[in-house]
Formats: structure tokens, sequence, C-alpha cells
């Protein structure tokens, strides 16, 4: 996780790393504002406007705009035009002379790769976000200078400069030195990524010539791509780039400005503008869908409509708002201050989680573990194998006597020799759980027959096997283990790349009236289709989980879950692309009983996947989105729905979450346990309040990436229960769902006997 | 301390410790035993006896109720555990669910 600011960080603007080194693109746009950028030089301090919501160095942008301030002051002294913005610049340059290194490479990542190439475009990601009002006034001109830069580093296709211009708009011309040093602005919603062009020659040289700094731009003056590489070619110099970028820039800051500016002092502003955009993707998606397919079942449109119709009528009370955009639904919601949690006041910590830290401190003197329950035994491991103080003799305790449940969630540390060691001795007939997470070192096909497999009886109690990452076990291997393990009720083969479909029939031919539990996660080499038809003969499996596996198509979904969907309980279909909205709509009228959906990273998916869910799976307990594109509306109906059984809800990276997700929320998810707003930028510190305080079981709340969120709503809640991880840094560890403690997720073993 | 407020646990070998009742309330497992309806004999007698645990433990595990109400008190200290007795206790915490 990058690191992550809060919001009371010293005013501190983010400002792009203008070292020579290419700061690698993020893997998602949002995470390219928190990545750490190295110090800069800063000579004189200015007084930075604040920026809390982005994290960044002040240094950054100083070189930089000294860098501009520098070529700036060389064409300004050449020209007499009397210059408001100059002579300030002058100042600057002078003041930090010293420090100017005129660093080539600007690299500023914003929001994402940049593509890399020749293209160099002036492209916003989202572009609804661009700017609808005036264009900016005093001290764009900076952004002229960011260009060039961005030419040298787009020549080596890494980094993007952005222009910054939240405040030029509130800025005088006394602070446009400050603002210069804005000049790489950085979206900070996340959701753009400008990648600034060194622009016209012509237009540098009219706007440096004239009066610079108050030159008004309008945003329509943002260049198009095409003049931009012709002028690429003229006056490579360092004084002509200094020009070109500050003039890219103050055409781009008109787009950004008011933008950032909104939604940086008034939030209203910020939903406006957000739920303005997100409006707009509803709206569309709307004709599309009316067009193309109008199957919603008549509950979930009823409950879309009065979700749209909720803001059409704040949009009709309130006449017209700023410029005519829909106003956002409003979420009123007042911090309570002193009521509830208490910020300094701690729960003691149980003196179970005292005295198991001071046993794995010293774990070495442990001399047995006998008459330690099972539980006990599993917290022990999952805290050692963390701290990978984990060893043989340790391995050697677990191991003594007649263990019933071995849970390692990490084996990386096993070699294979200490394996077969530890192994050989170990007396298996009372094991029912075997978990060895990660074991690719130490598991392979020659080694089973002697240690886990020694006789066709050896595994006979065992009900749950996990051998995640086990990249050497082949369907030889498999059919040796399976053939001693009769009585299997849950495989976990995750990562096991090695394994194909013939695994499958391995495990269909003499564990198809028992399986109850397949994770299949990542198994590359296994080919969905050549395994449908022995999945189809697992007669009773409750869960499957094919995450990963890019060959699951809809035929796939489609085949399989007509034949056994009706007792499917949990489907993780997590980073299967290739699905589309049949497939939900096959899940939701087959899988009855299904309790647990993970359909994160699953990009085609539209809203009428919701439509499908609200109406069919009554009984969805857990939903776990990531990535996907679904709408705030969408969401919301779905919600008021079947927000009431829902205990589990993920919404990472949903970007277009937003106040009708958080209102339905609030209204309607009573039992809700765990919620991951993670990256979910258009909630407020009012959404969230309001979704904290009225959730009332909500234990677990997680908050990666969201740097909107300030103290406002951490200390203003009055939610006492909550844990609220990935804000400030947190122990990252903690949040991580421990292993399922018992051997079966939905069923008990004793049942099935 | 009166009579009402306290609690008396007794450990395997029979050593007594009369503690508050608000410190054994801590031990989600006594408080269960007190509180709930069912006119169990420990509720009654105000007296809870503890086979599998020992002296020491239990000891240790008193200190660790005082220990407790201090700390959301606002007093925030370091509860010491010997490494010898790490084992047990945890077990027995386990148990008390503490």
């Amino acid at each position: 996780m990058p690191v992550l600011r809060s919001r009371d960080i010293p005013p501190a603007p983010p400002k792009p790393p203008k070292s020579r080194s290419n700061v690698d693109p993020p893997a998602t746009p949002t995470q390219g504002r928190e990545q750490p950028l190295p110090a800069a030089r800063l000579s004189s301090p200015h007084s930075l406007p604040p920026y809390p919501k982005t994290a960044g160095s002040v240094s950054g942008s100083a070189p930089s705009s000294l860098r501009r301030s520098l070529r700036l002051s060389s064409k300004g002294s050449s020209n007499a035009g009397d210059q408001v913005g100059l002579p300030e610049v002058e100042k600057c340059i002078e003041s930090r002379n010293g420090d100017v290194s005129k660093k080539q490479k600007l690299s500023v990542d914003v929001d994402g790769g940049f593509e890399s190439g020749g293209s160099r475009v002036l492209s916003l990601r989202s572009g609804e976000k661009v700017i609808k009002g005036s264009p900016l006034g005093d001290g764009d001109d900076g952004g002229g200078g960011g260009c060039d830069e961005v030419v040298e580093s787009n020549k080596k296709g890494k980094s993007i400069v952005e222009s910054e211009y939240i405040e030029k708009s509130k800025r005088n011309n006394e602070k446009e030195s400050v603002d210069r040093k804005r000049r790489f602005s950085r979206e900070e919603k996340g959701k753009g990524k400008l990648v600034v062009e060194s622009d016209l020659e012509s237009k540098h040289e009219n706007l440096v010539g004239g009066s610079v700094p108050d030159v008004e731009l309008p945003a329509e003056e943002v260049k198009s791509p095409d003049e931009q590489p012709s002028k690429r070619s003229n006056g490579r110099t360092n004084g002509g780039r200094m020009e070109r970028f500050r003039d890219t820039a103050r055409r781009n800051a008109s787009r950004f400005a008011y933008f950032n500016a909104q939604e940086e002092e008034e939030e209203e502003d910020n939903n406006n503008l957000s739920m303005e955009a997100e409006r707009e993707i509803p709206s569309v998606e709307e004709q599309i869908e009316e067009k193309v397919v109008e199957d919603w079942p008549g509950p979930f449109s009823t409950a879309m409509k009065i979700i749209r119709d909720r803001a059409a009528n704040l949009n009709v009370r309130q006449g017209s708002s700023s410029s005519g955009q829909a106003p956002s639904v409003q979420i009123k919601w007042v911090p309570q201050k002193g009521k509830g949690k208490d910020g300094s006041k701690r729960l003691p910590p149980s003196l179970l989680d005292l005295s198991l830290r001071v046993l794995v401190d010293n774990a070495d003197a442990i001399v047995s573990l006998d008459h330690v329950p099972d539980a006990m035994r599993h917290k022990l491991c999952r805290m050692l194998c963390d701290r990978r103080q984990m060893n043989t003799n340790l391995l050697d305790l677990l191991l003594s006597g007649s263990p019933t449940e071995i849970r390692l969630k990490e084996c990386s540390w096993l070699t294979e020799d200490k394996f077969t060691e530890c192994f050989e001795k170990c007396d298996t007939s009372n094991l029912t759980v075997l978990q060895l997470d990660y074991c690719g070192q130490c598991l392979a096909d020659y080694n089973i027959p002697s240690t886990l497999a020694r006789s066709p009886t050896s595994l006979l109690a065992l009900t749950t096997l996990s051998l995640t990452g086990a990249y050497r076990l082949s369907d030889a291997g498999l059919s040796v283990l399976v053939s001693s393990a009769p009585a299997l009720r849950s495989v976990n083969l995750s990562q096991c790349s090695y394994l194909t479909h013939g695994a499958i029939e391995i495990l269909a031919s003499s564990l198809a009236s028992v399986l109850l539990e397949l994770f299949i996660d990542d198994c590359q080499s296994i080919d969905a289709m050549l395994m449908l038809p022995s999945l189809k003969k697992l007669e009773h499996l409750e869960v499957l989980s094919v995450a990963g596996l890019e060959s699951v198509t809809d035929k796939f979904i489609k085949e399989f879950i007509s034949a056994r969907g009706a007792g499917i309980k949990e489907l993780i279909l997590s980073g299967c692309g290739k699905l589309t909205d049949s497939s939900l709509k096959i899940i939701a009228e087959t899988c009855s009983i299904l309790r647990a959906l993970d359909i994160g990273n699953i990009p085609k998916l539209t809203d009428n996947s919701f439509g499908y869910l609200a109406s069919g799976c009554r009984s969805l307990e857990s939903l776990k989105l990531c990535r996907n594109a679904f709408s705030d509306d969408a969401i919301a109906a779905f919600l008021e729905m079947s927000g009431e059984i829902l205990k589990e809800l993920a919404l990472n990276n949903v970007g277009k979450v937003g106040h009708n997700t958080a209102l339905s929320l609030a209204r309607r998810s009573k039992n809700l346990v765990s919620l991951d707003l993670s990256w979910c930028r258009n909630l407020t510190d009012e959404a969230m309040g309001l979704i904290v305080d009225s959730c009332l079981s909500l234990r677990v709340l997680k908050l990666f990436g969201c740097t909107q969120i300030t103290d406002v709503f951490l200390y203003g809640h009055s939610n006492a229960n909550v844990e609220i991880i990935g804000l400030k840094l947190s122990p990252l560890l903690v949040h991580i769902k421990g292993p399922v403690e018992s051997p079966l997720q939905y069923s008990s073993v004793s049942s099935l006997i | 301390m009166k009579k009402e407020d306290t609690v008396k646990l007794i450990s395997a070998e029979g050593m007594e410790f009369v503690i508050d009742k608000e410190a054994a309330m801590v031990s989600q497992t006594i408080r269960n035993m007190l509180t709930s309806p069912g006119g169990f004999a420990e509720a009654e007698h105000g007296e809870v006896t503890f086979p599998e645990i020992s002296s020491v433990i239990l000891e240790k595990i008193c200190q660790y109720f005082y220990w407790s109400l201090q700390y959301s008190r606002g007093k925030e200290t370091e509860f010491h555990i010997e490494p010898e007795l790490t084992l047990e206790l945890m077990m027995a915490a386990n148990y008390l669910h503490t």
C-alpha cells in the first residue's frame, strides 16, 4: 500500500518529484498520488496554499517553478512589456538561483501510467471532470514551462506532468510565484491524467511577449495534440521550453483550476461536480439500457427510479444551481463531537492477545504444545508465520502426538528435506485439517508418498486440505494424495500452476459425492471448459472459486450453474474478465441459496447485473466488488432491496459510489459488519459519517486511498465499535481476514457423515 | 469491600481469591456465570471454582482484571507477563474469554 497521508499534514502541495529518476507509473490511477516523492530541493519558503488532499512534497514544485521562472525571466527580461507576474518571478528566481537544478526530466506520476512515446496528448483520464467553469486568470502561464520537461520525460515514456492550477483563480498576482510552484498539478481526485505537451511555440512567444500573467485562457485553448509534434521540434532550447511549459500549463490550468478549487474548498460543489459526472454516466447507461435490454425485474427498476427521482426532485426544488448541474443528494450529518467514541480512550487489550504476544516473543522456549487447543495453536502459528519466526522445531512440536489440525498459512521457509523429515514421522491418522499454504518449495510429487500419503489410510480423517502454491504438484501427485484422503470435503489448490483439468477429473472420480468446497484460483493450466464435465459431477459442491482463471466464460458459467447452481453457496469469480451480464443473470436465476459472491475485477459487468442480483439472490450476505463499473444508482437500488441481510460489502475502487449509495447503506444495512469503501473518492466526510453512525452492526470499515476523508469524520462519528482501517498508518496485517477457523465454511463436518 | 460487591475465585489448589465484582466481570465467562438468569450456584454464593486453573495463573488473571479496569479509566500502563506463565495463561484467558 502506498503511504497515505492524512489531511492534517502541514500544507504541502502535491508536487511531482523533480528528479531525473523515473517514477514508476502506479498500478492504479489513484495510487499515483501516493507515491513517495524523492526529496527535492526547496530553497525559499513559499507560503504554499494548503492542498491537503494530495500527498506530495512541496519541494517538488520548487525546482520546476524555478526552472520555469528562470526561463521566464530570461524571456521576460528581453521583453520590454510589463508583465505583472514577471518581476515576482524574477524575485523568485534570484532567491532560488542557487538551487535551480535544471532537471531535464520531470517525472510526475499522476493517476497511473502515462501512455508513452510520441503521442503527447493532452488528455484527461476522466473527461467529465473537465472544467466547466471560467478559465483561470493569473499565473497560468507557469504551466508552459512544464512542457519541455514533459517532452523529455515523454520520450522516456515514463512521466506525466500535471499542471496544478488549483488555486489559480483565487490567487492574486502577489502569489503568482506561489502559483508557479503549483504548476504541476495533479488531479486530486485521482481521476485525471494530464499530459502536458510542449505546445505551440508561437503561443508561447505570444503569451510571453504579451502580458503573461494575466492572460485569461479559455478552456478551449487547450491545444490539440496534432500541433504539438511540430512545435516540439522547434526550439528545444531551455529558454523556449519553459515558455512552452508555462503556456501549456496556463492553458490547461483552466481545465483544472476550477475543478480543483471547487473540490477543495466547497464540498458541496464537490458533490455537484462528482454527482454530475456520475449522473452523466448513469443517464447514458440508462439510455443504452433502455434501448438494449430492459428486463430489470419490477422491484429493481422501481428502486432505481426512486433513486433517480430523488435527485431529480432535489433539482426541481432547488431550481438552478451554480452551473445548472444536478445538485447532489444532500447528506445531512453533523459530527457528534464528544459523543460516543472518545479518540483517546482505548479498550484494554485482552489477556489472550497479551499472553500470545509474549508467547510468540519467546517462541523458542516453548517445550511442548500438548493440551493446547487447536484454536490457540492456529493463532500461534499465524503470528509466527507473520513474523517469519516459524521453524522446524515449532513444526515438530505441532506435529507431535497425533495432531488434529495443522494450519500453516505460509510454508515458504520450509525446505523439502525438513518437510520430509518432519512429516515422515508424523502420525496423521487423526488429522482433520491440513493447511500448508505456499508449500511449493517443499511439496513435490515424489515426496508425497513418503510423507503424507504413506498408506491408503493415512489421511482417513482429513476433511480440509489446502496446498496453495504447490507449483510442483502435478495431476499424478494429486492423485496419490487424494487416494489416501477419501473423506475430503474442502480442497484448496490455488496457484498450483502445474495442475490441469485432469486434476479435476481425479477429484471428481473419488470425491464426487463428498466434495463441498473447491478453490482453484489462478491455476492457469486448468482450462475451464475442459474441466466442466468433471466439475459437473461434484454433486454437493457449495463453494467454488475460479478467481483469476481467464478461461472462465459465460458459456462455462451457464453450463455449470445450470447443472449445479442450485446448491452453490459461495461463488468467487473475481478476475474472470470475460464474464458479462448474462452470467449474472443465470447465477441470479439459479443460485437461490447463494450467500457470498465475489465479482471484482470484471469490467464488462453493467448495472443490469445488479438488477438480476437484486431480484434473484435473496440470501446474499457477502458481496465483493472491485474496480467494477457500476453506477451509484444501481448499487443504491440494490441496497434498498437486498441490503437488510447483507453482512459484508466491498466496494473497493468502485469509483462511482457516491451519496446515493451512502444513503441506502445508512437506511438499509442494519446487519452490515464489514464494509470496504477503499478508493471511493466521491464519498465525503458527511457521507461516511452517516454510514458509520447508522450501520450499528458495523465493525470494520476499510478506507484505503480515501484521502478525502478528514478528521471531521474520524473524530466526529459516534460509532464506538467500528474499527477504521486504512487511513492513518495502522498495522496492516490486522485487517487481513484470518483463516476460517472451522474446517468447512457452510456446513459442519458431523452433518455429513 | 462489601460482601455484595465481591466474588470469590477458587483455584485448582483451593486457594481463594476475593476480588471486586466489577473486576471479575472483565471476564466474559465469569460475567455470564454471575448474571445469567438460571439460579446458578455461582451466582447465588458468589463463588466460582476453576479446577483447571492453578493458583499462580489465577493470581495473574486477577491482576489482569484490575489492570484492565485501570486501563479503561485512562491509566495506560504495561502489563508484564512472565514468559513461563504465558502458555497456561493463554489457555486460561481463552477459557475465561478475557
